[in-house]
């Protein structure tokens, strides 16, 4: 392995590795924009030039492999010089717009500006290239083309990861701007990975656009339950509000994120969202479990069919097995039937749509559940499931839906949390289970395990957990046993 | 001594009475391996500007199967420049017989010319020489009897000068927006379409017969030390006798200005002198008359012999509207990639443009020397450089003049 040396200290570099590489694994930060460990290497940026020692022109970091007996300075005089002089290149022609940008806080201009600038401008205001703004270049992207620092990040992502290269370099030299092909709109389905790989305000989220100050924001790591792959994510909010979802890269399940995915925190706020429990159409005043009681215990349960769903969380799928065993005693339990879980489009998108599908394997085999068979729903006169489990069997039968969202079906509504605003384990497609974390709270909303657990003390029959952690240490027991987090 | 302009032949008939072909027929009876060690013995270097040696160039291919790619670069754009198209005019073939034997040597199965779109009428020669070549069989399959197939394509750029950088010249024969390619891999190891690929200027090609022909130590004795070989340098400005010259490298600037050149027309006063085309460092009068023209003394006199592109400056041209102008040209031209070229050259277009409308102040050409400092050595290519250099040099040379316009009296752009 090629032993280099950085700013005096000696480190290993690993074979193949570039200076960049070798020196950010070792702590030591080269500043970049055009770099990105996911994509190809560019060059043109030159934000990162080294000095080599034996070398006349500086050499850029991300690029230049790490040969055996280099000597790298990182904080020489001329690379310190050199910062500063691409810096001020890549600021003549910006128009400086912080106050209205939306990058501001998370920009790389500004941060680099701080660390490697604090020149004195001598260009003239009146020279400035101006260029188009505000182009709305896709359903969740504007472009900002003064900002662009043509780093071509956007390009590269669009051609190596999606591959469907929307985008390109438009002109030469400074009337050089980012465009699309006539007509067409930047939509492919992992759009908003752009604005967050833009490392200046050209490509910004049009759904993020002037809602929040990104110092305000505060972070939640969490789990994707857009389907079955289990993205790892950072959810972002202040005072109570979800304003963005933004990737969590790791090495098991994802370096980006999909659209799809980042937009599933509107379900906190859809207008359809219900709002309190719903029987028989009517919204009942107050907490209203009595009556779900009054409404639930009325049904034979030997014709009550309980589905478990795998859009819950394994707690709350437990604390559903364990209501139907314990207060409903003679009902039938089962699951739906699951899709192949693998990637649909090579890239992150699972086929199937349900995030937890890999748990209710694991349910079906340690409580030998079957499969629920709709065209043999005529058996069964209620239904205990959560909504988005009744749709997905095209279930039109009474019953009792957890839900998030007012909608048509007959019987009981329970105005559930979203897993925004509630713990819960999920499992991906990989086997690998994961915990959300409630960024928010909402108080006028029930956790399914808690429903349950009153309805069946209403039963007269209390189920095996007093409170959620206990609850967590039954399915710890019982299904997380041997899964990796 | 003359080789490349010796004998003009426009048609395969002239050039075959001239002895031409011979040298291709000796090369395929060759080893690739000797050819090449010729070529190394020749001290040929590269004639587009760079002057990397040649045979080295081709020694880099490696000897693996799969396809390989000779391109000849006759995108002659360097302003200033226009000694390939002399050569395109009057002697076509030495072009096709160099490549065919620079074929042969590095085993490349296709040729590609990439010639400049501003050359419809070159390009019609090179076509109709080509169609020559092929119905003598220098060209085609099992190439005069031997186990050897080669064929020349020619790709038209479309006017952009960054094109004759030769990755992006490879870019655009691919199809591809024109703009150099991060090096390392050279082409070389990745070329054409990602295979071993060697680009030569149109002089270099033109240049291998003679050496196959007579020996490498034959044409390394023309010249001096390690500027082998004739030279062509196409002059341009008030001198006697504009045109394109071929001289033995090694002849000082002063021979060549009175005796080739007759000097300066009359009432014409010589002020400074552009040597390799208008990237490289300008000399004054008198630093140009101390020069001998070979890559060695021209670098000791701090510039470049460059592409030869030779531009004569006379002492009544403004030498602030002179650089304006190469600033605007290489503003025009920046492919826009690296920061630096794509930021500084617009930059000193719009301070140059301010200094000669009389609107600049001193700290305006400090900034110019401080931009171009900044831009030099810091891009993938040479373009950044090549506005860099000249900006400082002619700044530096010329203050006096600088200085005038900013105070409003420059008495040449008033004529």
């Amino acid at each position: 392995m090629p032993k280099i040396k950085i700013d005096g200290k000696e480190y290993e570099a690993l074979e193949g590795e570039t200076i960049l590489q070798a020196a950010q694994r070792n702590g030591i930060y080269i500043p970049r924009y055009c770099y990105h460990p996911a994509l190809s290497v560019a060059g043109n940026c030159r934000m990162c030039l080294v000095e080599i020692e034996k070398m006349p022109k500086l050499q850029i970091s991300c690029s230049t492999a790490a040969q055996d007996g280099m000597v790298i300075l990182t904080q020489s005089e001329k690379v310190k010089k050199a910062r500063q002089d691409i810096l001020e290149f890549l600021l003549i022609n910006h128009p400086v717009d912080c106050p209205i940008c939306d990058q501001a806080g998370e920009c790389y201009l500004q941060d680099y500006y701080m660390d490697y600038g604090l020149h004195k401008s001598r260009f003239k205001m009146s020279d400035k290239i101006r260029r188009e703004k505000r182009i709305q270049i896709g359903d969740y992207l504007t472009l900002d083309r003064e900002r662009c620092i043509l780093c071509t990040r956007c390009v590269r992502f669009c051609e190596e990861v999606t591959k469907t290269n929307e985008l390109f370099v438009a002109q030469r030299g400074d009337h050089s701007f980012i465009d699309i092909k006539p007509g067409e709109k930047l939509n492919n389905p992992y759009s908003l990975n752009i604005a967050d790989i833009c490392p200046v305000g050209a490509f910004t989220s049009s759904d993020f656009r002037f809602r929040k100050r990104v110092w305000f924001l505060k972070t939640e790591e969490s789990v994707c339950l857009g389907c079955a792959t289990g993205c790892r994510i950072k959810v972002q909010y202040d005072e109570n509000t979800v304003y963005r979802i933004m990737t969590s890269p790791n090495e098991h399940t994802n370096t980006w994120l999909c659209d799809a995915g980042r937009m599933t925190y509107k379900e906190l706020y859809a207008e359809k969202r219900l709002r309190k429990i719903k029987i028989d159409g009517q919204e009942q005043q107050g907490k209203g479990l009595s009556a779900v009681y009054d409404k639930v215990s009325q049904k034979n349960p030997e014709k009550t069919a309980v589905i478990l769903s795998p859009y819950l969380s394994v707690e709350d799928n437990m604390a559903l097995y364990l209501f139907a065993r314990h207060a409903l005693k003679s009902c039938r339990i089962f699951l739906p039937q699951l899709k192949d879980r693998k990637i649909s489009d090579g890239i992150l998108r699972n086929c199937e749509p349900a995030a937890n599908a890999a748990a209710m394997e694991i349910f079906a085999k340690v409580f030998s559940i079957e499969i629920f068979n709709p065209e043999k729903a005529g058996e069964f006169d209620f239904v205990i499931t959560c909504k988005k489990t009744a749709d997905r069997l095209h279930l039109e039968k009474e019953g009792l839906y957890f839900s998030l969202e007012d909608c048509g079906l007959e019987g009981i509504l329970i105005p559930i949390k979203s897993y925004f605003e509630t713990k819960g384990t999920f499992i991906n497609w990989k086997n690998r289970a994961a915990v959300t974390s409630p960024a928010v709270k909402n108080e006028n909303k029930f956790e399914v395990w808690r429903v349950l657990s009153e309805l069946a003390s209403l039963y007269g029959s209390n189920l095996p957990f007093e409170n959620l952690s206990e609850l967590e240490e039954i399915c710890k027991k019982e299904i997380l046993d041997g899964h990796t987090h | 001594m003359k080789i490349l302009l010796e004998k003009s032949a426009f048609d395969i008939e002239t050039y075959l009475k001239n002895g031409g072909y011979e040298a291709l027929k000796k090369a395929l009876s060759m080893k690739r391996e000797d050819i090449i060690e010729e070529v190394k013995k020749s001290n040929l270097r590269g004639r587009g500007g760079a002057g990397f040696p040649c045979g080295l160039k081709w020694s880099f291919i490696p000897k693996t199967e799969g396809p390989k790619y000779l391109v000849c670069n006759s995108d002659e754009s360097e302003p200033g420049t226009f000694k390939d198209r002399e050569i395109i005019h009057k002697n076509p073939h030495s072009l096709i017989e160099g490549m065919a034997i620079a074929a042969y040597a590095i085993g490349a199965q296709t040729g590609y010319i990439y010639i400049r779109g501003e050359f419809a009428r070159e390009t019609r020669i090179i076509e109709k020489s080509l169609a020559e070549a092929r119905s003598k069989n220098f060209l085609g399959s099992g190439i005069l009897g031997r186990n050897f197939s080669f064929d020349i394509k020619v790709v038209r750029g479309a006017g952009a000068y960054i094109c004759g950088e030769e990755t992006a010249l490879l870019e655009s024969i691919e199809g591809k927006k024109g703009q150099p390619r991060l090096k390392p891999p050279f082409p070389a190891v990745k070329g054409l379409y990602q295979c071993p690929t060697v680009i030569n200027n149109v002089e270099t090609l033109a240049s291998v017969p003679y050496i196959v022909l007579h020996g490498g130590s034959a044409y390394a004795s023309i010249g001096v030390g390690k500027s082998a070989g004739t030279k062509l340098f196409s002059v341009s400005g008030p001198v006697k006798k504009p045109g394109v010259y071929e001289i033995e490298l090694g002849m000082p600037f002063k021979k060549f200005f009175e005796e080739e050149l007759g000097g300066m027309r009359e009432g014409e006063k010589l002020k400074a002198v552009i040597v390799g085309g208008s990237s490289v460092p300008v000399l004054t009068a008198q630093e140009a008359m101390a020069a001998n023209l070979d890559y060695e003394s021209l670098q000791q006199a701090g510039t470049m012999l460059g592409s030869g592109g030779m531009i004569i400056i006379p002492e009544r041209q403004c030498m602030v509207e002179a650089l304006f102008i190469l600033a605007r040209f290489y503003h025009h031209e920046s492919c826009g990639q690296c920061t630096p070229c794509r930021e500084g050259t617009g930059w000193i277009e719009k301070l140059m443009k301010k200094i000669l409308e009389g609107k600049g102040a001193s700290e305006d050409v400090d900034n110019i020397l401080s931009i171009s400092e900044n831009m030099m050595g810091r891009t993938i290519c040479p373009l950044a450089d090549a506005l860099a250099m000249p900006a400082i040099s002619f700044i530096k040379k010329f203050e006096h003049e600088f200085n005038a316009h900013i105070k409003g009296n420059c008495n040449l752009c008033r004529k």
